[in-house]
């Protein structure tokens, strides 16, 4: 009995056991459709996520090229090291460990890490833009020990730019800001954009396109294969209408002198700028990978600032450079012909004041091309008061001053040549016939920019085309060198070349005859040009701050182009506290030089050791320290 | 010893369910570990264990299980003593004592004593008339729990508990009263807070809070359960193709060709290879169950059920674990995982419930 009893409950017990069994297997079953089916997509984009990466290609910027092929701007290689917080474990872990291997403070890397915090997750946080090698290895050795997965190498292109030369002419590069993020398209964040110069102006060209790299990587970080990869496309490569060995002598001449300044060099033809160059300057290079701090709050304290680009955004009293337009203004009008001679005792009177040449026994009488090249203050306070501001203003304007030259570079500044409109408007006062005496000779509110200076002496030189100074030559957009052509003269008002004559004429003699610009006579080359003193401060204020301030100094001007006929260079330099115009002369006498030996094929002269600089400061007597 | 008319009885379908796990566990171990140097050898060990297995399971079909019950108890003291020589001179892995070196083998006598247990309690109950009183229960429960603290000393909390549900079963298709299960239940409810406070070490204690909340550690103890949730539903219905899949592959799934070899699974063969493998469990188990409903005497069908009890708890236990359902733990998929102890203890079990099925109509 007790038998088939315990048999009949095993028997109850087992079918138990068998429907609990199953129904767990039901319960299973059900439990991976869920997760299988159901949530599959979830599941599925989560494993992409694990072990997917898209890595960026950096897209190196276009070479530039100077106007005979010479390289002048390049990319070289170099690391980035970035974090990928996507695949972050424990980021406070990462960021002391990263700090410890490449040796920066962690508070540093938090900054930056929280700078880019909003952005998505994926997008590599680049904490070193051009790593040293140590540093690759040790993060290197990190990622092989599995030590830091979210931590990526990757190689970036980077600008090297050659040392200090042209810096304000190639500008930087740098990491893209908010601002240009919201207005230009198809950048994002991370990406390197031109942030001065041409480098900013034609960004759009020299931006390459970043590629990517699908690749797929294991639960520590490695990369087992790519998947698919998009090859970057590099930025068209340019051509500048620089002559990188003009370039170089302008800026070997300025270190013969204690001298900053400017210098902008043109071919007067078409307005290709062979030179330009703003002095101090700074390095590129130091932008190229992302400046630190310290560099960059020294550029920018610096009181010689050699962030400011002076040969756009300077802006300084032309002096005696400004007497051409003067003169040209009043042939125009018919005030004057070549041959109407102004007697100059010394100093001159209008409206009941006196005014002074700087010559105190006076130069006698003088035709144009005489004043000029004596730079008789008399001969055009006569011209000037005759003709009026508005007549001046409307010549010199003509040749380019107190308006933008139109370069291809940003932030230029406008310079200024007064007139009885602009007073009204600016100031709400009514123009005294007096202050136009002022503004013949160049002083006053007249204020020119060393570019807008180039552009006048080119337009003087090519008998009154005002052509658009222009860097970009050619572009090669991937089938060979497609030429840029120049931008066309400004068409503001016809200037006849026979009128001319004499103007040029008398910026001919200041070199030739016995002008203040002998230092640049070379033999059978008929250089023109003309020197100008941009007074800082007036000469009673200059004693009263101390005799000896060099910041307090005038500035030298020469405006120049030769050969006097069909000209093929033209241009200004400014040497900064210069002293003398005479010693701007001796800086272009370098540049001049060398242009001529270059055009003749003949060997460059080298760079000038002694320039005979005139560094006599003779303000103590007030009006005769004249150009 | 072994009759010939007997031959006709083996439960050939059992046996080619069992040899199709073992099959389907090795082209996984494959798949899992193929891809590195140092383990693409495993599923060649594996072959081995399985091999050695099926020797050993052509012992333990071919003696009478009677026989092995009547020296239960010797069997029982040589576990008892193999178990003690691990706890005091045994090797050294991941921080536990849990191996005998044989050779280039690892014995792991915890996995025997599974089978150990199994005889001696059915022997026990087997003698036993009638319903169990609480004596019996706690002699019985003595037996068990001997081995059982033997092995969480080493410690393998996993395998360790693993003896229980053998007891529980055994006791339940014994008689044992179901009021006393109830009251066994509720005391383990009772101690389950003591037992947090006071017995449980650290990394169990994470391991289970980090069940209940794994995004709480997501990319510590939590991450092996995501991954494996991850695994499992990134496999979909068809799969991503044999040593396709990317969690496993690319080592996303940690220990994959152990402890989550079913997740593996799931990722490359997707849930229809999910549904097949389910299949082959829940259809061995089922026909193990018959063997127990059909043989001859008591002892027979305790047997059967003590060898099945720990089989189906580890089987459901690693299945759910794998699909990050469940706290993960060291206890590893019987007839699949990588394992030579574990594979060849399984398989001498199954000889013993073919064993009792074949005898079925001998006296």
């Amino acid at each position: 009995m007790a038998m088939i009893e315990d048999r009949r409950r095993l028997g109850i017990r087992l079918a138990v056991l068998q429907y609990m069994i199953t129904v767990l297997f039901a319960a299973l079953a059900a439990s991976f459709w869920l997760l299988q089916v159901v949530q599959h997509d979830k599941f599925k984009e989560m494993a992409e996520n694990n072990h997917q990466r898209t890595l960026p290609l950096r897209a190196p910027r276009g070479v530039v090229f100077d106007r005979d092929g010479k390289v002048l701007v390049e990319n070289r290689h170099s690391f980035g090291i970035s974090i990928v917080r996507e695949h972050t474990r424990d980021l406070d872990r990462t960021v002391r460990l990263l700090s410890e291997v490449l040796g920066m403070e962690e508070s540093r890397i938090r900054e930056i890490v929280d700078r880019h915090r909003r952005e998505p997750s994926y997008r590599p946080i680049p904490i070193v833009q051009d790593a040293t090698l140590a540093q690759v290895a040790a993060v290197t050795a990190r990622r092989l020990d599995s030590e830091l997965p979210d931590v990526v190498v990757e190689p970036v292109p980077t600008r090297r730019y050659p040392g200090t030369m042209a810096a304000h002419l190639f500008g930087y590069v740098g990491e893209v800001n908010d601002a240009q993020l919201s207005d230009g398209e198809g950048l994002k964040s991370g990406d390197v954009v031109g942030q001065a110069g041409i480098e900013k102006v034609h960004n759009a060209v020299l931006m390459g396109e970043d590629g990517a790299r699908r690749v797929v990587v294991n639960s520590v970080g490695r990369e087992i294969r790519t998947l698919e990869q998009e090859e970057p496309i590099e930025g068209k490569r340019v051509q500048l209408t620089i002559d990188a060995d003009i370039q170089r002598s302008v800026e070997d001449a300025f270190k013969a002198t204690p001298f900053n300044g400017a210098a902008v060099i043109l071919d007067p033809r078409d307005g290709d700028v062979l030179a330009f160059a703003s002095l101090p300057a700074y390095d590129p290079n130091a932008f190229a990978a992302g400046i630190d701090r310290t560099t960059w709050n020294q550029l920018n304290t610096d009181v010689l600032r050699p962030l400011n680009d002076r040969a756009i955004q300077g802006t300084y009293s032309p002096g005696s450079t400004f007497k051409m337009a003067v003169g040209l203004a009043g042939l125009e009008e018919g005030v004057i012909s070549p041959e109407t001679t102004v007697y100059c005792p010394g100093h001159a009177n209008f409206y009941g004041r006196n005014f002074k040449c700087w010559k105190r026994g006076g130069h006698g009488a003088v035709n144009l091309s005489r004043a000029i090249e004596q730079s008789c203050n008399v001969y055009f306070y006569t011209v000037g008061n005759q003709l009026g501001v508005d007549k001046i203003n409307k010549w010199a304007t003509a040749l380019g001053l107190g308006v933008k030259s139109g370069i291809d570079l940003p932030n230029e500044r406008q310079g200024l040549v007064p007139s009885t409109e602009w007073k009204r408007e600016r100031l709400k006062e009514k123009w005294y016939a007096g202050e136009t005496i002022s503004v013949s000779i160049g002083q006053g509110q007249v204020s020119v920019t060393p570019v807008s200076m180039a552009v006048y002496a080119a337009t003087l030189a090519n008998g009154g085309k005002r052509v658009t100074p222009h860097l970009l030559k050619a572009v090669d957009e991937g089938q060979g060198w497609k030429p840029i052509p120049p931008p066309p003269p400004e068409p503001v008002i016809d200037i006849s070349a026979d009128k001319m004559e004499a103007i040029r004429d008398g910026m001919w003699r200041v070199v030739n005859a016995g002008g203040t610009g002998g230092r640049a006579r070379i033999a059978n080359r008929d250089v023109a040009g003309k020197t100008g003193t941009a007074q800082r401060i007036s000469n009673q204020g200059r004693l009263a701050a101390g005799r000896t301030s060099v910041n307090l100094r005038d500035h030298g001007w020469f405006v120049f182009f030769a050969p006097r006929e069909n000209p093929t260079i033209a241009g200004v330099v400014f040497a900064e506290h210069g002293i003398h115009g005479g010693n701007a002369v001796r800086i272009a006498r370098h540049v001049l030089d060398t242009h001529f030996a270059k055009q003749d094929g003949l060997p460059l002269p080298p760079p000038p050791t002694d320039l005979q600089l005139d560094m006599s400061d003779a303000f103590a007597s007030p009006v005769e320290s004249p150009h | 010893m072994f009759e010939r008319r007997l031959y006709y009885h083996i439960d050939w379908a059992l046996l080619i369910a069992l040899l199709a796990l073992c099959a389907l566990g090795v082209a996984m171990v494959f798949s899992a570990t193929a891809g590195s140097a140092s383990t693409s050898r495993m599923y060649v060990t594996q072959l081995y264990a399985i091999a050695i297995g099926l020797g050993a399971m052509v012992v333990t079909l071919t003696i009478d299980y009677r026989a092995f019950t009547d020296k239960s108890h010797l069997i029982y003291l040589g576990l008892l003593a193999a178990l003690l020589y691990v706890i005091f001179l045994g090797d050294v892995q991941m921080g536990a004592r849990r191996w005998i070196p044989i050779g280039s083998f690892n014995l792991q006598p915890s996995e025997f004593a599974k089978v150990g247990v199994a005889l001696v309690l059915a022997k026990f109950f087997g003698e036993n008339r009638g319903t169990p009183n609480w004596g019996d229960l706690a002699l019985a429960g003595g037996l068990t729990c001997l081995p059982l603290a033997l092995i969480a000393k080493e410690p393998d909390l996993g395998t360790a508990v693993t003896l229980v549900p053998v007891f529980l079963a055994v006791a339940y298709l014994a008689g044992m009263q179901m009021r006393i299960l109830g009251f066994l239940f509720a005391a383990c409810i009772v101690a389950a807070p003591l037992a947090w406070q006071f017995a449980l070490k650290d990394y169990q204690k994470t391991r289970i809070s980090t069940f209940l909340d794994p995004s709480q550690d997501a990319k510590g103890a939590g991450y092996q359960q995501i991954q494996a949730r991850i695994t499992v539903g990134s496999g979909g219905i068809q799969g991503k193709g044999f040593r396709q899949g990317t969690q496993g592959q690319l080592r996303f799934l940690p220990v994959a060709h152990n402890d989550f070899i079913f997740s593996v699974l799931a990722e490359e063969q997707g849930f229809a290879g999910v549904i097949v493998a389910l299949g082959l469990y829940l259809f061995v188990i089922l026909r193990a169950l018959e063997s127990a409903r059909l043989a001859k005497d008591r002892l027979g069908s305790y047997l059967v059920l003590g060898v099945l009890a720990s089989f189906t708890f580890q089987v459901v236990y690693n299945i759910t674990m794998s699909a990050g359902l469940a706290p993960v733990k060291g206890l590893t998929l019987p007839l699949m995982s990588y394992g030579g102890s574990s594979m060849i203890a399984t398989l001498a079990g199954f000889g013993l419930v073919l064993n009792v099925r074949m005898r079925r109509f001998t006296n």
